[in-house]
């Protein structure tokens, strides 16, 4: 067993350079599990970039194994929910949806409601979140928008939310201000980012 | 409203307050309000509210139903329709528990409509003038098809004054991931024809919740044994289970039907429970990044930074290489270089003079599994 993980991680290492920046132990560890992760129908890009921006940041070895064993099973538990079709920046996006606080449930419903590609969505699920609204809240939101609103709505909807906060407003109350105030107007009628800003109007 | 039932309840025996219950009673009240939704530019509307209210025959509990129709001067308008009502043990020295349920529905245009369904229990220690009490609520708060758990833990207290009441509470309400805590006050004064309410609190410990004082008062004026006069201004703050944003508002209405003590919901717009508190600022304003797409994968990478001599930017699109970029011409502060990047989510870090690597404004900062923070983009 052991040779068989020299050998792939050797060969591995010869086809893809990249490696050589991992000291050998981790290099090893590293390509076995990304050997694993493609045996399991896994991107197995995600995984090594994950690595190289550990070696890039001058971490310990261990610490670059941890990072892309976590990788892995986040990109599994996304895989789960959204099911075994999805892109492989669908599963990264579903990766930062799950980190910030979606739940796998969340993702299965958005993956019912919207059609893919669920990049978008997911994403903005994620900026939504770090931008400190609630993640539930966030995932509400986009659920809500999600049937009938195109990426580009999507996105707007995003930086709406994000410039009421930079203005002062609770996160929270941003996203359903905004969610209420242009889910007849603006999202419906599918503005882009090229449409003017929404405005406050009345109710 | 359940708290003053309760003080009818403690009052029993008083036979000028008992005599002023009935068995159901009506209501109808139409009126007039300028209200401010957060958010919202401020717009006239006007309500139709019937209640409906059934009280036990010696005040053991009650049930009251209750719809309102706002329609705004935009065309828009808005429903609401609520359920709520408790059941009172009888009393045990000076003891008695109390179980309530609620639930209600919201539509604001053509949005997804919110709903929400709750049980409370509360055990109440009573005197004849004063109370105390502590309760737990649980619930489901939904939007669309998104619920979420509610719980809430309370306690309060009212004192009996005369025709005055006083009422205190503490709440703490946890409705998914956003908890926030409300102080409120309120005082309570009738004669024969008027009554006078008024509500001060603050929402404080706050995550998603919003923070901040609200008041509201209120003067209800009969002018026949059916018929009354309302008048209430004020702001209330988002009711996350029930969904109502925060606002402010005046409103002068007519009020039909059995005449007792009521408080007057405030205009309610349905919206979606909301949250409040991280300032979700950039943390690195002098370093911001623009991203354009130029055409198939080739995406120009602008970063502002003022005062920089030299900046590195590094990313899953470089193999985590650091790469220098060149100054614009004619831009001092602007920085830029072309990468093959495909559609998707990409992780970001830039550095100027050296320093250390950061995550630049304009993209989403997440923390690394490195110690560190990266910043976050999608090419759509």
């Amino acid at each position: 067993m052991i040779i068989v993980a020299l050998v792939l991680a050797a060969q591995v290492a010869v086809q893809d350079p990249r490696f050589e920046r991992l000291d050998p132990d981790t290099r090893l560890a590293v390509v076995a599990m990304i050997d694993s992760a493609r045996g399991d129908g896994l991107p197995v890009e995600p995984l090594i970039q994950r690595a190289l921006e550990g070696a890039t940041k001058g971490a310990a070895g261990a610490r670059i194994v941890a990072a892309v064993r976590r990788l892995t099973v986040d990109l599994g538990t996304a895989r789960t929910a959204l099911g075994t079709n999805a892109s492989g920046p669908e599963l990264e996006a579903g990766v930062a949806a799950l980190r910030a606080g979606a739940t796998p449930q969340i993702l299965t419903r958005l993956r019912t409601v919207r059609r893919p590609p669920l990049t978008m969505a997911l994403s903005v699920v994620a900026d939504l979140v770090a931008s400190g609204v609630p993640a539930d809240s966030a995932a509400a939101a986009v659920l809500a928008l999600a049937p009938k609103a195109r990426d580009a709505d999507l996105v707007e909807f995003r930086r709406a939310v994000e410039r009421d906060i930079a203005l002062g407003a609770p996160p929270g109350a941003a996203t359903s201000v905004r969610l209420n105030a242009g889910a007849s107007d603006v999202y419906s009628q599918g503005a882009g980012p090229g449409a003017p800003q929404p405005r406050a109007h009345r109710p | 409203m359940r708290t003053l039932a309760l003080i009818v309840l403690a009052c029993a025996a008083d036979a000028r307050l008992h005599s002023l219950r009935s068995q159901t009673s009506a209501q109808f009240e139409g009126g007039f309000s300028e209200v401010t939704y957060d958010g919202f530019l401020s717009s006239a509307a006007f309500s139709l509210a019937p209640t409906v209210r059934w009280d036990h025959p010696r005040g053991r509990g009650f049930i009251r139903l209750r719809g309102t129709y706002l329609g705004f001067e935009s065309g828009r308008h808005s429903l609401d329709a609520s359920l709520n009502g408790s059941w009172f043990t009888p009393l045990a020295r000076q003891w008695r528990g109390e179980l309530g349920m609620a639930a209600g529905a919201s539509q604001y245009a053509d949005i997804a409509s919110f709903s929400h369904g709750q049980v409370d229990a509360r055990l109440h220690r009573m005197g004849r003038d004063r109370g105390i009490w502590l309760g737990a609520t649980l619930g489901r708060s939904s939007f669309g098809r998104g619920a979420r758990p509610a719980t809430v833990v309370a306690m309060g207290l009212w004192i009996l004054r005369g025709d005055k009441t006083m009422f205190a509470s503490l709440d703490r309400s946890i409705v998914g991931d956003t908890v926030y805590t409300d102080l409120r006050s309120s005082g309570r004064w009738s004669t024969a024809r008027l009554v006078l309410e008024g509500v001060l609190g603050a929402r404080v410990w706050s995550r998603g919740g919003g923070r901040g004082v609200f008041g509201e008062g209120s003067a209800t004026l009969a002018v026949t044994s059916n018929s009354a006069v309302v008048m209430s201004a004020g702001r209330y703050p988002t009711d996350v289970v029930s969904g109502s944003i925060a606002g402010r508002y005046v409103t002068v209405a007519l009020r039909l039907g059995a005449i007792g003590v009521r408080k007057r919901s405030p205009p309610a717009l349905p919206g979606y429970a909301h949250a409040g508190g991280a300032d979700g600022s950039a943390t690195l304003g002098e370093m911001r990044l623009e991203v354009a797409v130029q055409q198939d994968d080739d995406v120009r990478l602008t970063l502002f930074a003022p005062g920089a001599t030299t900046v590195d930017i590094t990313g899953d699109f470089t193999n985590w290489q650091p790469v220098p970029l060149s100054r614009n011409p004619g831009a001092g502060d602007a920085w830029g270089g072309t990468f093959r990047i495909p559609r998707g989510i990409h992780r970001i870090n830039v550095r100027r003079d050296g320093g250390p690597w950061l995550a630049p404004g304009g993209t989403t900062h997440s923390t690394d599994d490195y110690d560190g923070e990266v910043g976050v983009f999608v090419l759509p």
